[in-house]
């Protein structure tokens, strides 16, 4: 069975290429544009990996990996953000909120292929 | 729908580039506000991520020099002043330029980021830091011993420790050996936390980095050790170790486990909440427009049809075919709002590049402009929002280049030295009306004259009222500035813009005062395509007029019955309305119904009292455009097919107002040429 | 007339009666023909074209030929048919209808048998008559549509192109 993972990012042109990139390679994709959608796709589908953005409008990425990860299913559940490499204070946020890894922008595919593969499996 | 995520980058790059714009515009007026600074830090920051991400490299490396600049401006280092402003429009420009055509203009970009970084006072960034060289570049294999333990919450944030050891394999020949020392008895363990450590032996040709490449996720609160085991070399590898050796305290951020949930794996847990809400609004589907189109048109055919399914049913006995009947009508209206009702956009979508427009027109001009805009959320369809840019455009260029004055002239006439142009739109039953208002000189009527009567489109003899004279302003090449200038161009002007909006069965009204001011107002019909309609008959023809026209219905009094040629006016509840006799206008033959109806209908402020000899009913009307034939008679703004099959022309309201201005011009004109 | 454009005129029409006379249409023209439809009058407009008519949920413009020839309009009868035909207007492929006392049949028309107008001795303007052929004792009208209704339309005769 394939696995499933969800992308949240408000730029439609990334979820696009995440989308891409992981069905080419056998994956199911959920898309979500800001956290909050996200947070209602990942509490209602069943997730594999989720690649979240930080900076989002609505709920931004910290925050939904905080709700997400106080929601039961989040348990076992890979939480990769995609982060810029000046965001360092960020990144801490993010650990500290419970992610799992994180993808440093820009990134190419199969940077982005090996990530999931590595948090997720093929 | 495209499937290059490069096209769907320059599509949201010319909309993130749209909110930058507007919260630059914003901070003009408000530049102590946080929040506009961070959703423009913002716009900047997912321009460059995804710009990066999709080979636009002029892009990133712009915005990051950029950001960087206004970074300074988000951690209150620099203010916001206009100076600064007009610089981050450029640069916003400047971007969009990149995007649509890169490679061209990428040499254009530095003095746009010097004055910029001069503004902020930065000394310009530091480039980002180059990425470290290998830290050897011969490809040898070496061994490694690695040892391994996860911090206690790993396995609930998602780290799955059997992949760690998959990618070590990839990297080389392994040998992999796993550490139960600190698994506890049974009945202690907790299922959540990972108790096991591994000691691997590897040997690969890949570097260190490599190695610490897997663990990447996981260097705080996780023991790892990275061991080289060539002789010969293992002192100075030791030394450099010890620096990259990771922290091996296992009790940090031991809090961050107390999220985790109750059961250990992902498997063994159903979804717990399947009830999917519906959400609202933030999910939304691009259509091209084009179905839209033809969904219209579908749906304009089933109005059709579904009219003379009533018809043929209203005449039957059977029950139950009218019910039928009656459900499918309700249907086809429904349908029809919604169709009509995705057609709809708000207007306010164009607002946003005129206040870019002003902003530069001001600076161009060297004259003070506020712009106020109101009526952002009034809806339009399509198509018409789409053709009112350019005529917009030229309204408010010409307001602000010709309607207002100098600072110093305003002054001298005793006005404020900043002029004010008004952009307003509002509904107004079964139109829209959009109107551009400046608090300039006005029109010069005299001026409009002299151009008209050289351009021999006026005998100097002929009476005018200043109002008439401002309409040739609307003629094709009448230009009223005396010196052209480079913001309002020569030759396509007025005459363009009123061709769109009549194109679009609007009309266009202009009012001028002289020293206070000019107003152009836009009359457009809500919709193109289906309207509801009043069908009435006057002689043997039936017409049909958009309802939402129509203010009310009254009978046509005796007294006003005989006089045909008599004075065409009404008293509705104390105020005159003039009134045109359809049958007279039209030519209609046979004798007129004993009780004659007036439908008063208004366009913008007007009114006007149309007398019908019978009012049918109302229908739907799908609006069906007329032929090149019959395109110059002003009476009729289309037609529309009958539930029996025929044709109905559609009345032109606005034009039959305007057409029972003339009237009350001319009487008003009577009267003063009588009192003189 | 030189032969080129003899053999430029040369068709498959259909013929029809308009106040007595005979005429050809270009068979490619002709759409469909239509028997007597509810006919919508348009006022005030020009009496060449003052009516409308609904083709298959399209509102179409109706045209009355005999306006263009000063032929008097009768009433119509069981004979009227309606031509629903396809031709440049303005520059723009434009579907109109032209009103029949009569419609006949489909003929050929041979090149040899077309002649040419005469400028002079005509009742109507000659520009309004492609050529002339014959059907057995009677003539035969080749009307110039296109002529006629950028005349009788009051279209501009050359496509205006919209400013830049």
């Amino acid at each position: 069975m394939s696995k499933t993972i969800l992308t949240i990012d408000d730029s439609a042109s990334i979820r696009q290429m995440v989308s891409l990139t992981l069905s080419a390679a056998g994956y199911q994709v959920l898309q979500a544009s800001d956290g909050e959608e996200g947070l209602e796709k990942a509490t209602t589908h069943r997730i594999d990996a989720v690649l979240t953005d930080l900076n989002m409008p609505k709920m931004n990425g910290i925050e939904f990996i905080r709700q997400y990860r106080a929601h039961p299913s989040s348990a076992g559940v890979p939480i990769v953000f995609l982060t810029t490499e000046s965001d360092d204070e960020m990144k801490q946020q993010a650990k500290q909120a419970g992610a799992t890894g994180w993808i440093v922008k820009p990134f190419e595919q199969q940077k982005l292929l090996a990530v999931v593969k590595k948090v997720a499996g093929s | 729908m495209t499937h290059d995520p490069a096209d769907t980058f320059r599509q949201e790059a010319r909309d993130l580039l749209e909110s930058l714009e507007q919260a630059l515009l914003d901070l003009e007026q408000t530049p102590s506000d946080r929040e506009l600074v961070d959703s423009a830090f913002r716009s900047l920051h997912t321009l460059k991520g995804s710009g990066a991400m999709f080979g636009f490299d002029e892009v990133a490396d712009f915005v990051h020099e950029f950001e960087t600049a206004f970074d300074r401006v988000r951690k209150g280092e620099s203010a916001v002043t206009p100076a600064l402003i007009a610089v981050a429009l450029a640069a916003g420009d400047h971007v969009g330029r990149l995007i649509e055509e890169p490679g061209r203009y990428a040499a254009q970009g530095e003095p746009i980021l010097a004055a910029l970084q001069d503004i902020v006072g930065d000394q310009g960034s530091v480039k980002s830091t180059s990425v470290p060289a290998p830290s050897d570049d011969t490809r040898r294999a070496r061994s490694w011993r690695i040892r391994f333990r996860l911090p206690d919450d790993a396995l609930a944030l998602g780290t799955n420790p059997l992949l760690l050891l998959d990618e070590l394999r990839e990297l080389g020949e392994c040998d992999i050996e796993a550490l139960t020392d600190d698994v506890p008895p049974l009945e202690e363990i907790d299922p959540r936390v990972c108790y096991l450590a591994w000691k691997v032996s590897l040997t690969t040709e890949a570097p260190r980095e490599a190695i610490e490449d897997v663990f990447l996720f996981l260097s705080d609160g996780m023991t790892l050790e990275i061991e080289a085991l060539e002789p010969g070399t293992s002192e100075t590898v030791t030394a450099d170790q010890a620096s990259r050796v990771l922290p091996q305290d296992l009790d940090t951020d031991r809090d961050k486990s107390q999220a985790a949930g109750e059961s250990p794996g992902k498997s063994a847990q159903p979804p717990q909440h399947r009830e999917a809400k519906e959400r609202q609004g933030s999910s939304s589907l691009r259509v091209p427009a084009e179905r839209l189109d033809e969904l219209m048109d579908r749906v304009g055919e089933l109005v059709i049809a579904q009219a003379r399914l009533s018809q043929m049913t209203g005449a039957s006995d059977d029950l139950e075919l009218k019910t039928v009947a009656e459900e499918i009508e309700r249907l086809s209206s429904g349908l029809r709002d919604i169709t009509m009702g995705i057609r709809m956009v708000p207007i306010g979508t164009l607002f946003g590049r005129f206040r870019r427009l002003v902003h530069d027109l001001s600076h161009e001009l060297g004259k003070e402009v506020e712009f106020v805009a109101s009526g952002e959320e009034t809806e339009l369809d399509k198509t018409v929002v789409e053709q009112l840019a350019d005529p917009l455009v030229h309204l408010i260029r010409n307001a602000v280049d010709h309607g207002l004055e100098d600072p110093e002239r305003r002054e001298l006439a005793g006005k404020p030295r900043r002029g004010k142009v008004r952009l307003a739109a509002v509904h107004a039953g079964a139109e829209v009306a959009i109107s551009i208002r400046d608090d300039g000189a006005g029109l010069d009527a005299e001026r409009i004259r002299a151009k008209a009567e050289s351009a021999g489109l006026i005998s100097p003899e002929a009476t005018l009222s200043d109002n008439e004279l401002y309409q040739y302003i609307f003629h094709p090449g009448f230009s009223t500035a005396s010196e052209v200038t480079s913001v309002s161009g020569r030759g396509v002007g007025m005459d363009a813009v009123k061709r769109t909006i009549e194109a679009l069965r609007g009309s266009i009204e202009l009012t001028s005062e002289p020293g206070s001011g000019t107003t152009v107002t836009l009359h457009l019909p809500l919709t193109l395509a289906i309207i509801d309609g009043m069908l009435v008959r006057v002689g043997e023809g039936r017409y049909s007029l958009p309802l939402l026209a129509v203010e009310e219905c009254v009978e046509l009094p005796e007294s006003e019955v005989a006089e045909a040629q008599g004075r065409n006016f009404l008293n509705i509840r104390g105020s005159l309305v003039p009134f045109l006799r359809l049958r007279e206008l039209f030519g209609a033959s046979g004798e007129p119904d004993p009780h004659q109806k007036v439908i008063i209908v208004s366009s913008g402020e007007f009114r006007v009292g149309l007398v019908v000899d019978q009012i049918i009913g109302n229908n739907q009307t799908v609006i069906k455009p007329l032929s090149k034939l019959h395109a110059n008679l002003g009476t009729f703004s289309g037609a529309t097919i009958l539930g029996d099959g025929s044709v109905a022309l559609i009345l032109d309201v606005a034009h039959l107002v305007n057409f029972g201005r003339g009237f009350e011009e001319r009487l008003r004109d009577e009267r003063m040429r009588r009192e003189a | 007339m030189n032969d080129a454009n003899r053999a430029a005129i040369a068709m498959q029409a259909l013929i029809l009666d308009l106040g007595g006379e005979i005429f050809a249409i270009d068979a490619a023209q002709v759409r469909e023909i239509l028997d007597e439809v509810p006919i919508t009058q348009v006022p005030n407009a020009r009496p060449f074209v003052d009516g409308l008519i609904n083709v298959r949920g399209r509102v179409v413009p109706l045209a009355d030929l005999r306006v263009a020839f000063g032929m008097t309009r009768t009433a119509t009868d069981e004979d009227s048919r309606i031509v629903v035909i396809e031709i440049e207007l303005g520059g723009e492929s434009s579907i109109v209808a032209i009103y029949a006392d009569r419609v006949y049949d489909v003929t050929d028309i041979e090149t040899a048998s077309i002649e040419e107008a005469p400028k002079v001795g005509m009742r109507w303007r000659s520009e309004y008559v492609r050529g002339i052929s014959r059907r057995g004792e009677s003539f035969v009208i080749i009307p110039n549509l296109e002529r006629i209704f950028v005349e009788e339309g009051d279209l501009e005769p050359v496509p205006q192109k919209a400013e830049a």
